[in-house]
């Protein structure tokens, strides 16, 4: 059975909305104390309001793109408010489709910097051993099913979560002495506010087993920020119902 | 740099809030591994232009011993 305690303090990027969401409130309700950062205050409010245990939720406002390299001394600074952490989820991202003869550099860049670079500095904060407990301590990052096998038009969105993907599986092995563990998961299309009409009609007919839910992925990020993943690191698992 | 603001910084790449001096011992220190070992040949690479090899480091036995390297 997993469950955490109280003392055992969990990053989640993306809190207010989505996967992020559904993390945080289901780290929350399995023990764990939740940090949960997001751009919009009222809704990572509307996130905590759902919290099983509210006395152990923390929200904290951030846009993680604006200032990058100062990720690591955000992540320093939370952990003097806080305490150190037992793990982190990265759920922050932007989606969007880009055919080639639409790609634009500066909306490339803005996707990067979100989905890729924000979650690198985000981990080199965390991995800081004087930020995390050491061997044990986790890290998960939300990537794509996109990242790995994808469809026309995914341009920008696909290199992100494929740049992701491999460094990850790079910082995994260089910490692999210390015991922290990094893993990705990669589903494909999730139910939350990120699918809107335009990919929901895309992917009419392509899901055997309908669209994935939320608490879907949720349910393995956990068990990979859980002690009963601690043999598994480097990993990315694809979430996607089987499809073709 | 100056050498007080190389052992600041040393701090961060040795991941350790303890205060380092010229004498400290880099055997002495728990953090030095070998992550320590290459975050230390990016740092003096990056700041200094100087670039160390693993062999180098067996000349090497004290924070002083990197400043010297760096030539601060």
């Amino acid at each position: 059975m997993i469950s955490f305690t109280s003392d055992q303090r969990f990053i989640v990027t993306g809190a207010s909305s989505g996967i992020g969401e559904g993390v945080a409130l289901l780290l929350n309700e399995l023990g764990a104390t939740v940090i949960g950062i997001g751009r919009n205050q009222e809704r990572l409010e509307g996130m905590k309001a759902k919290a099983k245990h509210p006395e152990n939720v923390f929200l904290e406002q951030k846009d993680l793109a604006e200032d990058i390299p100062g990720l690591p001394a955000y992540v320093k600074a939370l952990k003097e408010k806080y305490g150190k952490f037992q793990g982190m989820a990265c759920c922050a991202g932007l989606s969007g489709i880009m055919p080639l003869r639409a790609v634009d550099y500066d909306a490339m860049q803005k996707m990067f910097a979100v989905n890729y670079f924000a979650h690198v500095f985000m981990v080199k904060g965390f991995a800081d051993k004087r930020n995390n407990n050491g061997a044990g301590s986790a890290i998960v990052c939300i990537a794509s099913r996109g990242g790995v096998r994808t469809d026309p038009g995914m341009t920008s969105y696909a290199g992100t979560k494929g740049a992701l993907i491999a460094t990850m599986q790079s910082i995994a092995k260089e910490l692999a002495p210390t015991g922290l563990r990094v893993n990705c998961v990669s589903p494909a299309l999730i139910q939350t506010n990120m699918a809107d009409e335009t990919s929901r009609q895309y992917a009419e007919g392509k899901y055997p087993m309908g669209l994935g839910k939320v608490s879907d992925v949720a349910n393995m990020v956990v068990y990979l920020l859980a002690e009963q993943s601690r043999w598994i690191s480097g990993q990315n698992y694809v979430m996607d119902c089987g499809m073709a | 740099m100056t050498r007080d603001e190389f052992l600041i910084q040393m701090q961060d790449v040795l991941q350790t809030d303890d205060t380092l001096t010229a004498e400290t011992s880099l055997d002495d220190l728990a953090e030095w591994d070998s992550l320590a070992m290459m975050a230390t040949m990016a740092f003096l690479d990056k700041n200094f232009g100087v670039k160390v090899g693993l062999k180098d480091f067996i000349e090497m036995s004290t924070i002083g011993d990197l400043m010297a390297k760096a030539g601060v």
